[in-house]
């Protein structure tokens, strides 16, 4: 697959073709983790942008409830499908990702929010450090910026306010981790993933990666 | 004969100075009297933000409302039952939302001056919208931290680097956003010089965002706004010929500015005017932006109901 032309930066055609690639690699994978719910490309006359929906855990996941969790598919292995559709019905309670490209910076930017029928999770830092940065990102994240590295804003589609990562320093963060080598659009969303989305608990189930 | 530097300056001051008069009441709900607290009236600047006015409010209606030690956080504003954004300047929640007529060029119609009937708003002290709006802090941090984040944008899009503000000193950044509460032009001056004019670099893009009232079949709350923006450069690709309002509109906007010259569908509104569509893009990016640094234009549909 040809390489991204103007690496740090990502042109609209790739960032398409990279969201199509995740999205394939789901479609073959998803039987294989439970982490994601969802994943779907959106695009409609105003707006592309790729959609990932995870459950939240309401009590937060101490790294000892991942561990039990992964047994427990193991041992049900025979009934595995019928596992993750069980999951995936109990949750009520849905992170929502939004990857959308920037018009201004040229790079994808992480939008976020909780998708809650009862609306207990309002876009508050309260609930963005109690429900949704993971533990070990938290002093990262609090000590950027005038209140973090992650803010509010308005969700360039919907209008509404949401957490998202500013996207200033993710042209370095990505040279850092590329080096010098080249990336196809695949390897540059895994790579985009693996840097900017942690703090915000998204993270590549590596089933997707094959 | 006043050069183009003397017009600009002129212009810039104009565009400083613009005000509107505000009548700001308390919402019926949060008062202990129901509708016998007295209004809140003030003129304030176009360019500025709303949510300045919140400690000012908050000791004006405190000895009125029911639950006078409610958090300053749930603060809000509305007009006609529409939350208005913190992160909106005054200008364009006016152009957006007042209905008022705006400006037109000379000629074309009559000439209007600042508005001498207040805009009425409501403030809210319970209840905040929070699938609206973005709550905010006492110390005003999250207002601060919006604000940074369009000047950030807008100097990427400028300069093609983020390096301008990133390298503003320390002072410099305190300068920027105490001129912005202060409203203080001796303050704003000398940072917006170094933002606009960066040495050894040119101007790539045109920071310029569009608000559009929303279509009918996306609208829950029958008045929500789309904002669109596209990357806009300096001169059109194919031709080298400067941005005018009408190229760049054609271009973010084809549907409704389907063409360069004349404005059929909608009309760009900017600190209250109709814009003309052979206006150099560049000379309003560097002249009258708002204190972000962005043009916000208002987008009013010619023919609505």
């Amino acid at each position: 697959m040809e390489k991204i032309a103007s690496f740090p930066s990502i042109s609209e055609p790739e960032f398409e073709k990279a969201c199509n690639c995740l999205l394939e690699a789901y479609k073959r994978y998803n039987h294989l983790q439970s982490d994601w719910l969802l994943v779907d490309f959106v695009h409609n006359d105003d707006s592309k942008y790729l959609k990932i929906l995870k459950a939240l855990s309401i009590t937060k996941i101490s790294p000892k409830h991942q561990e039990l969790r992964i047994e427990e598919t193991e041992i049900e292995e025979d009934d595995e499908e019928a596992l993750v559709e069980d999951t995936k019905r109990s949750h009520e309670v849905i992170l929502e990702y939004n990857i959308i490209l920037s018009p201004s910076y040229q790079v994808p930017v992480l939008y976020f929010s909780i998708k809650d029928p009862h609306f207990r999770f309002p876009p508050t830092r309260d609930t963005l450090y109690s429900y949704i940065v993971p533990h070990q990102f938290k002093l990262q994240v609090e000590s950027v910026g005038i209140i973090g590295g992650i803010t509010l804003t308005d969700h360039p589609f919907t209008n509404s306010p949401v957490f998202f990562i500013h996207p200033c320093q993710t042209t370095s963060v990505l040279e850092a981790s590329l080096g010098s080598k080249e990336a196809t659009p695949e390897e540059y969303l895994n790579l985009w993933i693996g840097a900017m989305g942690g703090c915000a608990g998204l993270f590549l189930p590596r089933a997707l990666l094959g | 004969m006043t050069s183009s530097r003397d017009l600009q300056a002129k212009l810039q001051k104009t565009v400083w100075n613009g005000s509107i008069p505000l009548e700001i009441r308390l919402a019926n709900a949060d008062c202990r009297t129901y509708d016998e607290s007295d209004p809140y009236l003030i003129q304030f600047p176009r360019l500025s933000y709303l949510a300045l006015l919140i400690p000012g409010l908050r000791s004006f209606f405190s000895s009125f409302l029911i639950h006078p030690d409610v958090s300053p956080d749930e603060t809000w504003l509305s007009y006609q039952g529409v939350p208005l954004k913190w992160q909106y300047p005054l200008g364009l929640l006016y152009d957006l939302y007042s209905g008022s007529e705006p400006a037109y060029p000379k000629g074309e119609a009559e000439e209007k001056d600042e508005p001498s009937q207040p805009w009425k708003l409501t403030i809210h002290f319970t209840d905040l919208p929070l699938e609206h709006l973005i709550r905010l802090d006492v110390e005003g941090k999250h207002l601060h931290d919006l604000f940074i984040n369009n000047v950030k944008e807008a100097d990427f899009l400028r300069n093609g680097t983020g390096k301008t503000v990133m390298s503003l000193s320390k002072e410099d950044s305190t300068q920027l956003w105490e001129s912005v509460k202060q409203h203080k032009f001796s303050l704003f001056s000398p940072i917006n010089q170094k933002l606009l004019s960066p040495q050894g670099t040119s101007l790539r893009h045109l920071p310029i965002r569009l608000y559009l009232p929303s279509k009918p079949r996306d609208d829950k709350s029958n008045r929500s706004i789309r904002v669109v923006q596209g990357l806009v450069p300096l001169t059109l690709s194919s031709s080298r010929q400067t941005q005018t309002v009408g190229t760049a509109l054609n271009q973010v906007l084809k549907p409704l500015f389907p063409s360069t010259r004349t404005a059929l569908e909608a009309q760009p509104i900017l600190h209250g005017a109709v814009l003309p569509l052979s206006t150099s893009l560049e000379d309003l990016v560097r002249v009258t932006p708002y204190l972000d640094g962005w043009l916000h234009i208002a987008i009013k549909m010619r023919h609505m109901g």
